[in-house]
């Protein structure tokens, strides 16, 4: 069958199971958006904002659904434009096939109109990328950037296809199906990790992102009865336990919960599942294992040794280690740990009954949403403080810029996770900051007709950095009070949604159940808190469990 | 301790690979003293051989990292010099 460029583009996402794009058109891929228009049948096509917004809603959709996010822009700034969203894929091991298009053949390299080298300027930030030069190469490429961004440790590909390319026709159909190269691994020896694992009187096990995209949750849990071990979650690793678990112990790290940090450094063993061991997990590294025995199962062999040097390295997936592993363990009890774990667990951040504070508002919210709820959060305290008080059952529940940070992310996550999720009710929590910086998506929420709450914990202030200037820089508060007049409701308004205000819990409470209207209607909600709130606990950087801020 | 040594690659001769080895190298300050490349018996392979500097961390890092590479199909820690 002799197809078109832009034909066999879209008959290969076909065939690789896709049936939603986010995006954006422009002149390098008029073609492909030719296509699109005859293929709306068969695939959707989200139009949003920006560019931007485009790519966190495809990682967004990737998070929620576990599969492969798409997005297409075109050359040039549409393709820059990506470089932000495409970078906090590849942090957080999200798969996603970013698709671009770029000049003709003949016109690359002469500066041409909206010509940039997208494939360089995405060289460090991607798990791999392609510039399609000839249409012969099309299909090939198509196939492997999908298995490349859907295997071993997930994340971004980007193809970038000349407009000739796009017209230019070929034989479609003829490519073979690829297979990922074999790399190196390390040997598989499990008769001292096991031995490890018995001998330990105070296991701990530290599950992170790995545990959720290898669906490996059910298995840990297992073995969190079977070794009777208490389990701490890195925050990408947040939802692969339910909370109602009681021996989940919820975040470890600068801003996890005080019992899961200290069980972390008390420990005789250390089961690290899917983690990389983030700076902001581990804290000082030279006191993080010092009283523990580290075993670390990681699909990864570069993350061995890279920031923990461990005793023990498993490499493969981690589902089936785990699996393999719970072959060979018989069930065991510790008593006197869970004693400890117990003991450790009554400290805790004062509880504020009636105030119109963060964890209050989370927990609010929680109540008028299912356990299947997908919740987006942008990047800040109101992150931490939806990781921290929220209470999540179910896996891939939560969506979070957890490597790079990015403000900005929430909404375009949250617009994805949406539609990933079969456009059920989704919650976004965001702050004034972070939602300042993309809140243009609205339109694509409304214009979508999405069902998603938003929650802005509006505090006038860039609080995160504003906590840290307090805390690290004597108060001196460098361009972190906004002082914007920008009323969020009004805004929310305007843009089609509906939008409310409110700065009590009585308040919040009627509005909750007014836009409890199901899978319908799209609604913001702009909580004022206090400036000074803050996130707490708070272990500073660089350092450990002994120097652990509790008290504001 | 930090020594010299050379790192063999086999590499599918495509567009833009020894950007992505460079890369690797730059992006955690990591310098390269000397880079040959030259094509090998096997069609569409090229044959690159780095000479840097560094400790046992680097070195680990360096090759885990490089065996990721898509386009990468072999690293080979060869002899370790010490001196000159």
């Amino acid at each position: 069958m002799r197809l078109k460029g832009a034909t066999i583009l879209i008959e290969e996402l076909l065939r690789q199971g896709v049936d939603t794009v986010f995006g954006y058109p422009g002149g390098a891929v008029l073609d492909i958006y030719d296509e699109l228009y005859k293929y709306s049948d068969r695939i959707d096509h989200v139009i949003t904002a920006h560019e931007q917004g485009a790519c966190h809603a495809a990682d967004g959709y990737a998070r929620a659904s576990g599969k492969t996010g798409v997005v297409i822009a075109t050359s040039g700034p549409g393709a820059t434009n990506l470089v932000t969203g495409i970078a906090n894929a590849n942090l957080d091991s999200v798969p996603l096939v970013a698709i671009t298009g770029n000049v003709s053949v003949n016109a690359l390299g002469r500066d041409s109109f909206q010509e940039v080298d997208i494939v360089g300027i995405t060289q460090p930030i991607v798990k791999h990328n392609f510039m399609v030069r000839h249409v012969q190469e099309l299909e090939q490429t198509i196939k492997e950037a999908f298995l490349i961004a859907n295997s071993g440790r997930k994340g971004p590909v980007l193809i970038d296809i000349p407009k000739n390319v796009q017209t230019d026709t070929c034989e479609y159909g003829i490519a073979v199906v690829p297979r990922m190269p074999d790399k190196p691994k390390l040997p598989y020896v499990k008769d001292k990790v096991l031995e490890a694992i018995r001998n330990s009187t105070k296991p701990f096990i530290y599950c992170g992102g790995g545990v959720i995209a290898a669906s490996a949750e059910q298995e840990v849990l297992e073995l969190s009865h079977r070794l009777d071990a208490p389990v701490g979650l890195s925050m990408m690793g947040r939802t692969a336990l339910p909370d109602s678990y009681d021996y989940n112990l919820g975040m470890c790290g600068m801003h996890g919960e005080y019992a899961a940090s200290k069980a972390q450094s008390e420990c005789d063993l250390m089961l690290a599942i899917g983690v990389r061991f983030s700076d902001r997990a581990t804290g000082d590294l030279n006191e993080y294992t010092k009283k523990c025995t580290v075993i670390h199962i990681d699909i990864d062999k570069a993350e061995f040794g890279k920031n923990v040097d461990p005793d023990f390295c498993l490499q493969g997936d981690v589902k089936a280690i785990l699996q393999d592993l719970l072959k060979d363990l018989k069930g065991v009890r510790h008593p006197e740990w869970r004693e400890e774990i117990t003991e450790f667990k009554k400290t805790k951040t004062p509880d504020r009954p009636g105030e119109f504070c963060p964890k209050n508002i989370i927990e609010a919210v929680r109540r008028h949403m299912q356990d299947s709820t997908v919740v987006a959060t942008d990047v800040g305290q109101h992150q931490m403080w939806t990781v921290q008080y929220y209470d999540f059952e179910q896996p891939r529940t939560l969506l979070t810029s957890g490597g790079l940070g990015t403000m900005g992310y929430g909404l375009g996550a949250a617009i994805g996770g949406c539609i990933g999720s079969g456009r059920k009710r989704t919650v976004l929590f965001t702050s004034e900051g972070s939602f300042g910086m993309n809140l243009n998506e609205l339109c694509t929420v409304v214009s979508q007709d999405l069902p998603i709450t938003i929650v802005v914990l509006d505090n006038n202030v860039l609080g995160m950095v504003r906590q840290w200037q307090g805390i690290f820089y004597e108060g001196r508060y460098s361009q972190t009070t906004l002082n914007r007049k920008t009323d969020f409701a009004a805004l929310a308004n305007a843009f089609g949604a509906k939008g409310y205000s409110v700065a009590t819990l009585e308040e919040l409470e009627k509005v909750l159940t007014e836009t409890d209207t199901g899978d319908k209607g799209a609604y913001l909600i702009d909580c004022h808190i206090n400036q000074d709130e803050k996130v707490l606990p708070m272990i500073p950087p660089g350092k450990s469990i002994k120097n652990i801020i509790l008290k504001g | 301790m930090e020594e010299r040594f050379i790192i063999d690659l086999w590499v599918n001769n495509r567009f833009g690979v020894l950007n992505r080895i460079t890369g690797l190298y730059s992006k955690r300050g990591y310098n390269i003293e000397t880079i040959h490349a030259g094509p090998t018996d096997v069609p569409g392979v090229t044959k690159i051989e780095i000479v840097s500097t560094g400790d046992d961390y680097m070195r680990t890092q360096v090759i885990s990292q490089l065996e990721k590479l898509y386009d990468i199909r072999k690293v080979d820690l060869r002899t370790e010099m010490t001196g000159d």
